[in-house]
């Protein structure tokens, strides 16, 4: 069955500024189109829709549990930590590193990822410097395929190919190296948070660049209210915890 | 001890993915690139799985990596040990309370920071980076560790630069590497 359906997620997660309470039923989201879509509601309906798979798309998998929301999540959620007034006053830090602490929660988030990802034919996880450091690497590994570090500047020795982006003041810059990957491979962007986009969209754009296919972002967590999804435009998102 | 000397097999696929590059960051210095390693599906598995083999069973429960390139190998080896993973930041880029140590560079200072409560005393700890030159760096991590009760087991390392003698420098505590450079 395929057709098109605009989504709702209900929105269980703090506002930007608001207390965070860790206890929120997440969403499992995935941008509405073009490859699959899946909603998790607090009721019993689940829509379920998938489109052929294209070149290397990424299709909806099955969830561990039958109402659609996977049993794992909440024990993930619960282990972020927010510290308020960091790096600045008046933003709420998401803080994964309490995940990290949380063997279990750890072991969890990987395997969430890897489950949607293996038999795919990824052949390159990128990770963005430094949190996507910590995920990327145990996801490549189980999915069998290579790791490319996403780098500030001055970090990679040797040739790079550097893209610029915006921040709230200023600019950054991302670089990567040349010659680790390939045009025609299939790509997954991992970080551990998605904010407004911008640091994913530039590392999309330097795989896209040497003609890669990048076939989501992977982030453990979200914020909606920065719209980075929408800033993503048609790559798809998965995130763990909204 | 390094891993070569005792002649595993998957040792010579690892070393070979190691690309040297010369005046990085700077003139007179060959930098050991390790970034190829990661290229190379299986031998990046070999690395991880070599301390693996070494370390699980062991009754580490903390796994402390240095960033970033410490990011990259830690993770892996600490969810299949079944230990914590404790990121050891330059700093300002742990938020919340964090614990220092300050260690002397070639010229000048710098600073490795530690979450508060990550770790308890009497927890066995790996410190892992890709490479130990000075030794500096790692001596801040064991510091940090130590500092909080914990015992450091181990530093683990891919690459090992013996003319540094970064060895010396650990005071004693065990490093084990899989490859020396030269």
């Amino acid at each position: 069955m395929m057709r098109s359906i605009s989504l709702n997620f209900s929105n269980l997660s703090p506002r930007f500024g608001a207390p965070f309470r860790g206890r929120l039923c997440p969403s499992i989201a995935v941008a509405a189109a073009p490859i699959s879509v899946h909603s998790h509601r607090n009721h019993s309906q689940s829509f379920r829709i998938s489109v052929p798979p294209v070149s290397c798309s990424v299709q909806h998998q099955k969830m561990a549990s039958d109402d659609g929301h996977d049993p794992r999540i909440g024990r993930i959620s619960s282990a972020i930590r927010v510290i308020p007034d960091f790096p600045k006053p008046g933003i709420l830090f998401q803080d994964i590193t309490t995940l990290l602490l949380d063997t279990k929660a750890f072991r969890d988030t990987i395997d969430l990822f890897v489950e949607r990802y293996k038999d795919k034919n990824i052949s390159v996880v990128a990770g963005i410097e430094a949190r996507g450091f910590i995920f990327g690497p145990p996801i490549a590994l189980a999915i069998g395929a290579k790791f490319v570090p996403m780098r500030k500047p001055n970090k990679l020795p040797g040739k790079v190919i550097s893209e610029e982006y915006a921040l709230e003041y200023g600019t950054d810059v991302m670089e990567m190296h040349v010659g680790a990957v390939e045009a025609g491979e299939c790509a997954l962007v991992v970080d551990d948070l998605i904010a407004t986009g911008g640091t994913l969209c530039a590392a999309i754009r330097l795989l896209e660049r040497v003609g890669v296919q990048v076939v989501e972002c992977a982030c453990v967590i979200e914020l909606p209210e920065l719209q980075g999804r929408k800033r993503l435009g048609d790559k798809p998102l998965f995130v763990l915890v909204s | 001890m390094s891993a070569c000397k005792d002649k595993d097999p998957r040792i010579n696929g690892i070393k070979t993915t190691i690309r040297v590059v010369p005046d990085f960051p700077k003139p007179g210095i060959m930098f050991q690139d390790i970034t190829p390693l990661f290229l190379q599906p299986k031998a990046f598995k070999d690395s991880i799985d070599i301390f693996i083999e070494r370390y699980q069973g062991k009754n580490i429960s903390v796994v402390a990596g240095i960033e970033a390139r410490g990011f990259i190998f830690g993770p892996s080896i600490a969810l299949a040990i079944g230990a914590k993973f404790v990121p050891l930041r330059k700093p300002k880029k742990l938020p919340g309370e964090v614990i220092s140590e300050e260690y002397i560079l070639e010229y000048g200072r710098d600073c490795l920071e530690m979450h508060v409560g990550a770790v308890e005393p009497g927890e066995r700890a790996l410190v892992v980076d890709d490479l130990i030159a000075t030794g500096g760096t790692l001596c801040a991590a064991m510091n940090l560790l130590e500092r909080v009760g914990a015992e450091v087991v181990e530093c683990a390392c891919v690459i090992e630069l013996p003319d540094l003698k970064g060895r010396e420098r650990l005071n004693g505590k065990p490093l084990y590497v899989l490859v020396e450079a030269y």
